[in-house]
Protein backbone atom coordinates (compact mmCIF):
# COMPACT_ATOMS: atom_id res chain seq x y z
CA UNK A 1 0.00 0.00 0.00
CA UNK A 2 1.55 3.27 -1.01
CA UNK A 3 2.33 5.80 1.94
CA UNK A 4 -0.54 8.35 2.13
CA UNK A 5 2.63 10.85 2.95
CA UNK A 6 3.64 10.54 -0.34
CA UNK A 7 0.58 11.39 -2.32
CA UNK A 8 0.36 15.60 -0.95
CA UNK A 9 2.96 18.18 -1.26
CA UNK A 10 5.07 16.46 -4.34
CA UNK A 11 1.87 17.31 -6.62
CA UNK A 12 2.63 21.23 -5.22
CA UNK A 13 4.55 23.12 -7.85
CA UNK A 14 6.22 25.38 -5.93
CA UNK A 15 7.23 22.50 -3.56
CA UNK A 16 8.85 20.67 -6.65
CA UNK A 17 10.63 23.68 -7.82
CA UNK A 18 12.47 24.02 -4.43
CA UNK A 19 13.43 20.36 -4.37
CA UNK A 20 13.72 20.13 -7.84
CA UNK A 21 16.41 23.09 -7.55
CA UNK A 22 18.09 21.40 -4.60
CA UNK A 23 19.08 18.06 -6.18
CA UNK A 24 19.94 19.93 -9.20
CA UNK A 25 22.57 21.29 -7.23
CA UNK A 26 23.23 18.48 -5.43
CA UNK A 27 23.96 16.80 -9.08
CA UNK A 28 26.55 19.76 -10.14
CA UNK A 29 28.27 18.24 -6.86
CA UNK A 30 28.40 14.36 -7.19
CA UNK A 31 30.91 12.88 -8.96
CA UNK A 32 31.47 9.40 -9.55
CA UNK A 33 29.76 6.60 -12.02
CA UNK A 34 26.36 8.07 -13.81
CA UNK A 35 24.62 4.94 -12.81
CA UNK A 36 25.22 5.63 -8.61
CA UNK A 37 24.59 9.39 -9.14
CA UNK A 38 21.48 8.78 -10.49
CA UNK A 39 20.24 6.29 -8.08
CA UNK A 40 21.83 8.62 -4.97
CA UNK A 41 19.68 11.47 -6.78
CA UNK A 42 16.43 9.26 -6.98
CA UNK A 43 16.98 8.15 -3.13
CA UNK A 44 17.39 11.55 -1.56
CA UNK A 45 14.33 12.78 -3.91
CA UNK A 46 12.37 10.03 -1.80
CA UNK A 47 13.41 11.00 1.25
CA UNK A 48 13.26 15.05 0.73
CA UNK A 49 9.43 14.19 -0.22
CA UNK A 50 8.92 12.19 2.92
CA UNK A 51 10.54 14.68 5.16
CA UNK A 52 8.23 17.31 3.38
CA UNK A 53 5.10 15.62 3.95
CA UNK A 54 6.64 15.26 7.69
CA UNK A 55 7.37 18.24 7.93
CA UNK A 56 3.43 19.53 5.77
CA UNK A 57 1.87 17.93 8.85
CA UNK A 58 2.59 20.54 11.08
CA UNK A 59 1.17 23.03 9.51
CA UNK A 60 3.26 24.06 7.32
CA UNK A 61 2.08 24.93 3.47
CA UNK A 62 3.95 22.45 0.93
CA UNK A 63 6.55 24.69 -0.11
CA UNK A 64 7.48 25.57 3.42
CA UNK A 65 7.27 22.30 4.18
CA UNK A 66 9.83 21.49 1.26
CA UNK A 67 11.71 24.51 2.12
CA UNK A 68 11.89 23.00 5.75
CA UNK A 69 12.78 19.52 4.37
CA UNK A 70 15.90 20.99 2.07
CA UNK A 71 17.04 22.87 5.19
CA UNK A 72 17.08 19.37 6.78
CA UNK A 73 18.85 17.57 4.71
CA UNK A 74 21.89 19.97 4.68
CA UNK A 75 23.65 22.16 1.77
CA UNK A 76 24.29 20.11 -1.32
CA UNK A 77 28.07 20.93 -1.04
CA UNK A 78 28.01 18.62 2.13
CA UNK A 79 25.63 16.22 1.23
CA UNK A 80 27.97 15.49 -1.49
CA UNK A 81 30.54 15.71 0.36
CA UNK A 82 29.22 12.46 2.54
CA UNK A 83 28.74 10.72 -0.30
CA UNK A 84 32.24 11.19 -1.70
CA UNK A 85 34.04 8.09 -0.34
CA UNK A 86 31.26 5.79 -1.43
CA UNK A 87 31.36 7.13 -5.42
CA UNK A 88 35.15 6.35 -4.78
CA UNK A 89 34.64 3.27 -3.73
CA UNK A 90 32.28 2.04 -6.45
CA UNK A 91 34.39 3.76 -9.03
CA UNK A 92 37.48 2.12 -7.89
CA UNK A 93 35.35 -1.31 -7.99
CA UNK A 94 34.20 -0.69 -11.30
CA UNK A 95 36.92 -0.01 -12.82
CA UNK A 96 39.12 -2.98 -10.99
CA UNK A 97 36.47 -5.41 -11.78
CA UNK A 98 36.61 -3.86 -15.86
CA UNK A 99 40.05 -4.25 -15.93
CA UNK A 100 40.30 -8.00 -14.62
CA UNK A 101 37.26 -8.62 -16.99
CA UNK A 102 39.10 -7.28 -20.36
CA UNK A 103 42.66 -7.99 -19.43
CA UNK A 104 42.48 -11.56 -20.66
CA UNK A 105 40.74 -10.72 -24.04
CA UNK A 106 43.15 -8.17 -24.69
CA UNK A 107 46.04 -10.75 -24.00
CA UNK A 108 44.76 -13.82 -25.76
CA UNK A 109 44.26 -11.15 -29.20
CA UNK A 110 47.80 -10.41 -28.99
CA UNK A 111 48.77 -14.12 -28.37
CA UNK A 112 46.48 -15.14 -31.48
CA UNK A 113 49.00 -12.02 -33.00
CA UNK A 114 52.26 -13.89 -32.23
CA UNK A 115 50.71 -17.70 -33.09
CA UNK A 116 49.67 -16.59 -36.19
CA UNK A 117 53.44 -14.91 -36.92
CA UNK A 118 55.38 -17.23 -35.88
CA UNK A 119 54.30 -20.24 -34.59
CA UNK A 120 51.77 -21.45 -36.73
CA UNK A 121 54.12 -19.95 -39.90
CA UNK A 122 56.26 -22.21 -38.28
CA UNK A 123 59.60 -19.79 -38.19
CA UNK A 124 61.57 -18.00 -35.28
CA UNK A 125 60.41 -15.05 -32.97
CA UNK A 126 62.86 -12.47 -32.91
CA UNK A 127 64.46 -11.40 -29.74
CA UNK A 128 62.36 -8.42 -29.29
CA UNK A 129 59.69 -10.21 -28.72
CA UNK A 130 61.34 -11.74 -25.55
CA UNK A 131 61.88 -7.42 -24.67
CA UNK A 132 58.41 -6.94 -25.60
CA UNK A 133 57.00 -9.97 -23.54
CA UNK A 134 59.21 -8.82 -20.50
CA UNK A 135 57.66 -4.79 -20.33
CA UNK A 136 54.20 -6.84 -20.27
CA UNK A 137 54.91 -9.39 -17.77
CA UNK A 138 55.80 -6.58 -15.84
CA UNK A 139 53.09 -4.27 -16.02
CA UNK A 140 50.95 -7.37 -15.45
CA UNK A 141 52.69 -7.61 -11.89
CA UNK A 142 51.49 -4.10 -11.38
CA UNK A 143 47.79 -4.43 -12.85
CA UNK A 144 46.51 -7.86 -11.86
CA UNK A 145 47.22 -7.40 -7.96
CA UNK A 146 46.27 -4.12 -7.95
CA UNK A 147 43.27 -4.08 -9.92
CA UNK A 148 42.18 -7.28 -7.08
CA UNK A 149 42.87 -5.20 -4.32
CA UNK A 150 40.71 -2.33 -5.85
CA UNK A 151 37.59 -4.67 -6.15
CA UNK A 152 38.62 -6.57 -2.50
CA UNK A 153 38.45 -3.47 -0.32
CA UNK A 154 35.32 -1.99 -2.48
CA UNK A 155 33.33 -5.25 -1.91
CA UNK A 156 32.08 -7.67 1.14
CA UNK A 157 36.04 -7.53 1.95
CA UNK A 158 35.46 -4.31 3.51
CA UNK A 159 34.02 -5.98 6.40
CA UNK A 160 37.34 -6.86 7.55
CA UNK A 161 39.75 -5.02 5.31
CA UNK A 162 41.06 -2.10 6.77
CA UNK A 163 41.69 -0.18 3.90
CA UNK A 164 38.97 2.04 2.52
CA UNK A 165 37.73 4.07 -0.61
CA UNK A 166 40.54 5.91 -1.19
CA UNK A 167 42.56 2.82 -1.58
CA UNK A 168 40.53 1.27 -3.64
CA UNK A 169 40.15 4.62 -6.16
CA UNK A 170 44.12 4.44 -6.02
CA UNK A 171 44.76 0.99 -6.27
CA UNK A 172 42.51 1.09 -9.24
CA UNK A 173 43.82 4.19 -11.17
CA UNK A 174 47.17 2.32 -10.67
CA UNK A 175 45.66 -0.69 -12.41
CA UNK A 176 44.04 1.29 -15.31
CA UNK A 177 47.65 3.34 -15.85
CA UNK A 178 49.49 0.20 -15.26
CA UNK A 179 47.21 -1.10 -18.32
CA UNK A 180 47.53 1.81 -19.95
CA UNK A 181 51.56 1.43 -20.39
CA UNK A 182 50.77 -2.24 -21.59
CA UNK A 183 48.41 -1.85 -24.00
CA UNK A 184 51.26 1.28 -25.28
CA UNK A 185 53.63 -1.69 -25.39
CA UNK A 186 51.80 -4.26 -27.20
CA UNK A 187 50.63 -1.82 -29.80
CA UNK A 188 54.52 -0.17 -30.62
CA UNK A 189 56.45 -3.28 -29.66
CA UNK A 190 53.55 -6.33 -31.40
CA UNK A 191 53.18 -4.45 -34.09
CA UNK A 192 56.70 -3.26 -34.98
CA UNK A 193 58.47 -7.44 -34.38
CA UNK A 194 55.50 -8.63 -36.56
CA UNK A 195 55.66 -5.70 -39.27
CA UNK A 196 59.80 -5.86 -39.09
CA UNK A 197 59.36 -9.36 -39.22
CA UNK A 198 57.96 -9.16 -42.31
CA UNK A 199 54.64 -11.71 -41.74
CA UNK A 200 52.34 -10.11 -39.71
CA UNK A 201 48.93 -11.96 -39.58
CA UNK A 202 47.36 -9.01 -40.40
CA UNK A 203 43.36 -10.05 -39.71
CA UNK A 204 44.52 -10.85 -35.92
CA UNK A 205 46.72 -7.66 -36.08
CA UNK A 206 44.29 -5.68 -36.62
CA UNK A 207 41.74 -6.91 -34.32
CA UNK A 208 44.37 -6.84 -32.02
CA UNK A 209 45.85 -3.03 -32.33
CA UNK A 210 41.69 -1.76 -32.08
CA UNK A 211 41.00 -4.04 -29.16
CA UNK A 212 44.18 -2.55 -27.48
CA UNK A 213 43.23 0.83 -28.78
CA UNK A 214 40.33 0.52 -27.24
CA UNK A 215 41.20 -0.82 -23.50
CA UNK A 216 43.86 2.18 -23.88
CA UNK A 217 41.57 5.03 -24.26
CA UNK A 218 39.15 3.19 -21.56
CA UNK A 219 41.63 3.04 -18.94
CA UNK A 220 42.82 6.32 -19.80
CA UNK A 221 39.96 7.48 -18.97
CA UNK A 222 39.06 5.22 -15.79
CA UNK A 223 42.61 6.49 -13.96
CA UNK A 224 41.60 10.05 -14.61
CA UNK A 225 38.16 9.30 -13.00
CA UNK A 226 39.28 7.31 -9.79
CA UNK A 227 42.44 10.35 -9.43
CA UNK A 228 39.25 12.92 -9.40
CA UNK A 229 37.48 10.45 -7.23
CA UNK A 230 40.28 9.99 -4.52
CA UNK A 231 41.32 13.98 -4.98
CA UNK A 232 37.48 14.43 -3.52
CA UNK A 233 38.10 12.57 -0.17
CA UNK A 234 39.28 14.32 3.03
CA UNK B 1 24.48 14.43 20.12
CA UNK B 2 27.10 15.10 17.53
CA UNK B 3 27.82 12.90 14.79
CA UNK B 4 31.27 12.84 15.51
CA UNK B 5 30.09 11.61 19.27
CA UNK B 6 28.94 8.27 17.63
CA UNK B 7 31.21 7.73 15.90
CA UNK B 8 32.16 4.27 15.69
CA UNK B 9 28.82 3.37 17.02
CA UNK B 10 27.26 4.54 13.56
CA UNK B 11 26.80 1.29 12.02
CA UNK B 12 25.61 -0.92 15.35
CA UNK B 13 22.67 2.26 15.63
CA UNK B 14 21.97 1.68 11.88
CA UNK B 15 21.71 -1.99 11.75
CA UNK B 16 19.36 -1.78 15.02
CA UNK B 17 16.69 0.69 13.47
CA UNK B 18 16.46 -2.08 10.47
CA UNK B 19 16.16 -4.57 12.90
CA UNK B 20 12.07 -4.44 13.22
CA UNK B 21 12.20 -4.98 9.76
CA UNK B 22 13.24 -3.20 6.27
CA UNK B 23 13.29 0.82 6.43
CA UNK B 24 14.36 3.64 4.02
CA UNK B 25 16.72 6.21 4.06
CA UNK B 26 14.56 9.03 5.64
CA UNK B 27 12.63 6.47 8.11
CA UNK B 28 15.87 5.26 9.48
CA UNK B 29 16.82 8.86 10.20
CA UNK B 30 13.26 9.25 11.14
CA UNK B 31 13.77 5.83 13.47
CA UNK B 32 17.23 6.96 14.72
CA UNK B 33 15.32 10.71 16.47
CA UNK B 34 12.33 9.10 17.26
CA UNK B 35 13.93 6.56 19.50
CA UNK B 36 16.31 8.57 20.87
CA UNK B 37 14.05 11.26 22.32
CA UNK B 38 15.68 13.38 19.74
CA UNK B 39 19.11 13.09 20.73
CA UNK B 40 20.25 11.31 18.14
CA UNK B 41 19.81 13.48 14.78
CA UNK B 42 22.36 12.39 12.43
CA UNK B 43 22.64 14.48 9.19
CA UNK B 44 21.70 13.24 5.61
CA UNK B 45 25.21 13.40 4.24
CA UNK B 46 25.81 10.65 6.96
CA UNK B 47 23.24 8.09 7.42
CA UNK B 48 22.39 7.62 3.52
CA UNK B 49 26.30 7.12 2.78
CA UNK B 50 26.60 4.57 5.61
CA UNK B 51 24.02 2.57 4.31
CA UNK B 52 25.38 2.22 0.93
CA UNK B 53 29.44 1.28 3.12
CA UNK B 54 27.03 -1.24 4.82
CA UNK B 55 25.44 -2.91 1.76
CA UNK B 56 28.16 -2.76 -0.13
CA UNK B 57 30.01 -4.63 3.16
CA UNK B 58 27.18 -7.63 2.93
CA UNK B 59 25.27 -6.13 6.51
CA UNK B 60 22.43 -4.83 4.71
CA UNK B 61 20.74 -5.56 1.15
CA UNK B 62 18.40 -2.86 -0.63
CA UNK B 63 15.70 -2.69 -2.84
CA UNK B 64 14.01 -0.16 -5.29
CA UNK B 65 10.01 0.19 -5.57
CA UNK B 66 7.95 2.96 -6.81
CA UNK B 67 5.75 4.10 -3.72
CA UNK B 68 3.26 7.15 -5.25
CA UNK B 69 5.15 7.74 -8.74
CA UNK B 70 8.07 7.41 -7.04
CA UNK B 71 11.50 5.09 -6.48
CA UNK B 72 12.07 4.02 -3.17
CA UNK B 73 15.05 2.31 -2.03
CA UNK B 74 14.46 0.44 1.24
CA UNK B 75 17.58 -1.37 3.25
CA UNK B 76 17.24 -4.69 4.93
CA UNK B 77 19.15 -6.73 7.30
CA UNK B 78 20.83 -9.70 5.76
CA UNK B 79 22.04 -12.71 7.90
CA UNK B 80 25.54 -11.28 8.36
CA UNK B 81 23.95 -7.66 9.54
CA UNK B 82 21.91 -9.84 12.40
CA UNK B 83 25.37 -11.36 13.45
CA UNK B 84 27.21 -8.00 13.08
CA UNK B 85 24.10 -6.25 15.20
CA UNK B 86 24.49 -8.77 18.17
CA UNK B 87 28.53 -8.39 18.09
CA UNK B 88 27.67 -4.48 18.12
CA UNK B 89 24.98 -5.00 21.20
CA UNK B 90 27.96 -7.13 23.03
CA UNK B 91 30.84 -4.60 22.73
CA UNK B 92 28.93 -2.09 23.59
CA UNK B 93 27.63 -3.55 26.57
CA UNK B 94 30.87 -4.42 27.80
CA UNK B 95 32.35 -0.50 26.91
CA UNK B 96 29.00 1.14 28.83
CA UNK B 97 29.94 -1.29 31.99
CA UNK B 98 33.42 -0.67 31.86
CA UNK B 99 33.36 2.82 31.23
CA UNK B 100 29.80 3.25 33.99
CA UNK B 101 32.33 1.65 36.59
CA UNK B 102 35.14 3.90 35.83
CA UNK B 103 32.85 7.45 35.84
CA UNK B 104 30.74 6.07 39.35
CA UNK B 105 34.11 4.70 40.74
CA UNK B 106 32.81 1.25 40.82
CA UNK B 107 34.92 -2.19 40.61
CA UNK B 108 34.51 -3.72 37.09
CA UNK B 109 33.70 -6.28 35.65
CA UNK B 110 31.74 -6.39 38.85
CA UNK B 111 33.07 -9.48 41.41
CA UNK B 112 30.65 -12.44 41.32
Amino acid sequence: MADPRLTGPSLDPAARQVIGTYLAELADHLGGPAAARAAILAELEDGLWSATAAHQAGELSPEEAARAAVAEFGGPPTVAAGFGPELAAVTGRRVGLGLLATGPLVGSSWLLVAAATWTWAGREPPAALGLVAGLVGLVLVVAVPAAMVAVAVSGRLSRWLPAGPRVAATAAATAASACVVGDLVLLTGMLATTVLAGGMAWPAGVVAAGVSGVRLSLAGRAARRCLAARATLP
Amino acid sequence: MRAEVLKGHLDGLLLAALEAGPLHGYAVMEALRTGSGGRVDLPTGTVYPALHRLERAGLVRSRWSTEGGRRRRSYELTPAGSRALAGERSSWREFSGAVSALLEGRPWPTPA
